[in-house]
């Protein structure tokens, strides 16, 4: 089996599979938090559901990373923070507007849309890689951070590391052919979508999820979320 | 009485010792003896003068015998070769170093064709090259592809038992090509699935590139061995980089300006067309740099994606004008709706039993200390 057959299997019946695997079990994930239920909101309503919605994401995702100093997070764990937040940023637009991935959404949903340049969305892997690296240095070199840590977040941090590695050295043609790099970034992929319904990158959902409540009981209240 | 070496046949037609010469820079400039390991690896040395080594060997050996089979095919292959541009190298290979038997160009017909392959291979056997164009097809015994009556399997294996090596020219002869696509109706395989016991080189393209073809036709006849190949026995003169690597809108391609469609201003402008399905990161080929039509233009060039067509299945290898990052296997909306369902469903009943583990629980609780009081 050379290199060409195996891009092919993992580009192809195997991405499939782990596609598959992954909405079948984020759908469980999902179904056995929501079945879990919460006590009945008995507080009287005082505001709306959906501003406080509203609110959160704006706050959260357009207002405070730009003023990061009055969050306690920030304060407390800079280097944490910054890296992290770079991290999200470069997997966010990396997955959604780098022109190879935006082909991936197209064929499978049917529609595309503009992406970035070339440049941009490389600068912004690099930044995601340099980020990772930052984070995982941290992380083995915090006392306590070393403590928390067991072999799962050791994973993730791997599974998520190498389809990034994979994918920026596919983009420059370094070290292997390109359909090498190619076979191995789709590996990797592959291996990532069985994962995350089974680890915590399943937070990419819950993180919205978590969001939502959240605001809509801070509009309900009338209090900012 | 020995046999004609090539340059005498040469000066029999006509042809000049300048022509030769020049000739035979051409061809070992086209066969990359300059710079390519194959020259030392088989006991020659090209060193500075690759053109002499060349002379010396189309002045000292025979004409090759050459039997050119076509199986599954369209012959565009031969088409190619028939139609090049470059006469001054692909004819004169063919017409002046060999070829006994050719369905398409020989004007023998019938039996006649068959007495002369069969003339040639007994006659040369052990020493001719077998040129295969089209896959073998091995359904049913071969029943698919019949020629004068006899089965493409039969005709295969007879010829290749004597043959010195085997050049399997185009995709369908390297790797079963179109025939062999999805659901592969006949059978299809490479030859190299089918004869195993013979030094074999694929030429795959749709077609091959006719120089490539004869070059390697050339190599054989020079170096008096196949030339140095790749995992997938391409030679590495001519697959040794992809499309991609010499392309000339690469550029574009690292600057991130694509042509969103074929009408469009990137289009316009020569951008790289990765976003409509070029295959050039993946296919290894010479289209880039030995170009078509004596190096007049290639399909990129021309503002066509690369189709991949000298890399194994290329006709099942994803759209031709999809994007190579898109997958080449999407679950249908009916798969991901079984997916999530059986998500619901597990979730569910688990949530469900944990729910009647509460429950009862909180029963035994309750009903404890009731006991335990009375």
């Amino acid at each position: 089996m050379d290199w060409t057959e195996i891009l092919q299997f993992f580009r192809g019946s195997f991405f499939k599979i782990s596609l598959l695997v992954f909405v079948g079990g984020m759908t469980y994930r999902l179904v056995r938090i929501l079945l879990l239920g919460w006590p009945r909101d008995r507080v009287k309503s005082r505001g709306s559901k959906a501003t406080g919605v509203v609110k959160t994401y704006l706050k959260g995702l357009l207002v405070l990373p730009f003023i990061p100093w009055v969050k306690r997070t920030f304060n407390k764990n800079a280097l944490t923070y910054i890296a992290g937040g770079l991290f999200h940023l470069s997997l966010v637009l990396v997955i959604f507007f780098a022109t190879p991935h935006m082909l991936v959404w197209k064929s499978l949903l049917g529609f595309g849309w503009p992406t970035l340049s070339f440049p941009v969305s490389d600068w912004l892997a690099a930044i995601g890689i340099i980020a990772l690296i930052v984070l995982l240095i941290n992380r083995l070199t915090h006392p306590v951070l070393k403590l928390l840590t067991r072999s799962p977040l050791w994973l993730n941090w791997t599974l998520v590391f190498l389809p990034f590695v994979t994918g920026y050295a596919m983009t420059h043609h370094m070290l292997f052919r390109y359909e090498v790099l190619f076979g191995l970034h789709m590996i990797t992929v592959d291996v990532l979508l069985i994962w995350i319904p089974l680890g915590r990158i399943s937070h990419f959902l819950f993180y919205f999820f978590s969001r939502t409540i959240h605001g809509a009981q801070a509009g309900k209240r009338a209090v900012t979320p | 009485m020995t046999e004609k070496t090539v340059y005498e046949h040469w000066r029999e037609s006509g042809l000049s010792r300048r022509d030769f010469m020049k000739f035979c820079g051409l061809l070992s400039g086209m066969m990359g003896l300059e710079f390519l390991p194959p020259v030392k690896a088989f006991g020659a040395v090209a060193g500075p003068d690759p053109a002499g080594l060349v002379a010396e060997a189309l002045t000292s050996k025979p004409r090759l015998p050459l039997i050119w089979l076509e199986l599954q095919d369209c012959a565009g292959c031969t088409e190619a070769i028939s139609r090049s541009q470059s006469p001054s190298l692909v004819n004169l290979v063919l017409n002046k170093i060999a070829v006994d038997y050719q369905e398409t160009l020989m004007s023998a017909a019938g039996f006649q064709a068959e007495a002369a392959m069969r003339g040639t291979m007994e006659k040369y056997k052990g020493q001719y090259v077998l040129v295969v164009e089209g896959s073998p097809s091995v359904d049913a015994n071969g029943v698919y592809c019949t020629i004068g009556g006899r089965s493409n399997l039969n005709i295969l294996r007879e010829a290749a038992a004597g043959a010195a090596a085997i050049i399997a020219t185009g995709n369908c002869a390297a790797f079963g090509g179109i025939p062999k696509a999805k659901p592969n109706p006949t059978g299809a395989r490479g030859v190299g699935e089918i004869i195993t016991d013979k030094p074999i080189v694929n030429i795959p393209g749709c077609p091959a590139i006719p120089e490539v073809t004869t070059g390697t036709i050339a190599h054989f006849l020079v170096m008096g061995a196949l030339p140095k190949t790749d995992s997938l026995k391409r030679p590495l003169t001519f697959y040794g980089h992809a499309i991609h690597d010499h392309c000339l809108r690469r550029p574009f391609y690292d600057a991130g300006k694509y042509a969103g469609a074929f009408d469009d201003s990137g289009a316009r402008a020569g951008h790289c067309l990765y976003k409509l399905g070029c295959k050039g990161p993946t296919t290894y080929n010479a289209c880039a740099s030995l170009k078509w039509e004596q190096g007049l233009s290639y399909p990129v060039q021309s503002g066509h994606p690369c189709l991949g067509c000298s890399e194994p299945n290329f006709w099942d290898g994803g759209g031709f004008y999809v994007g190579q990052s898109a997958p080449l296997e999407r679950p249908t909306v009916a798969a991901v709706g079984i997916a999530a369902g059986a998500g619901v469903a597990l979730g569910a009943a688990l949530a469900g039993t944990n729910a009647a583990r509460k429950r009862k629980a909180e029963k035994a609780e309750t009903a404890g200390p009731k006991e335990s009081s009375e």
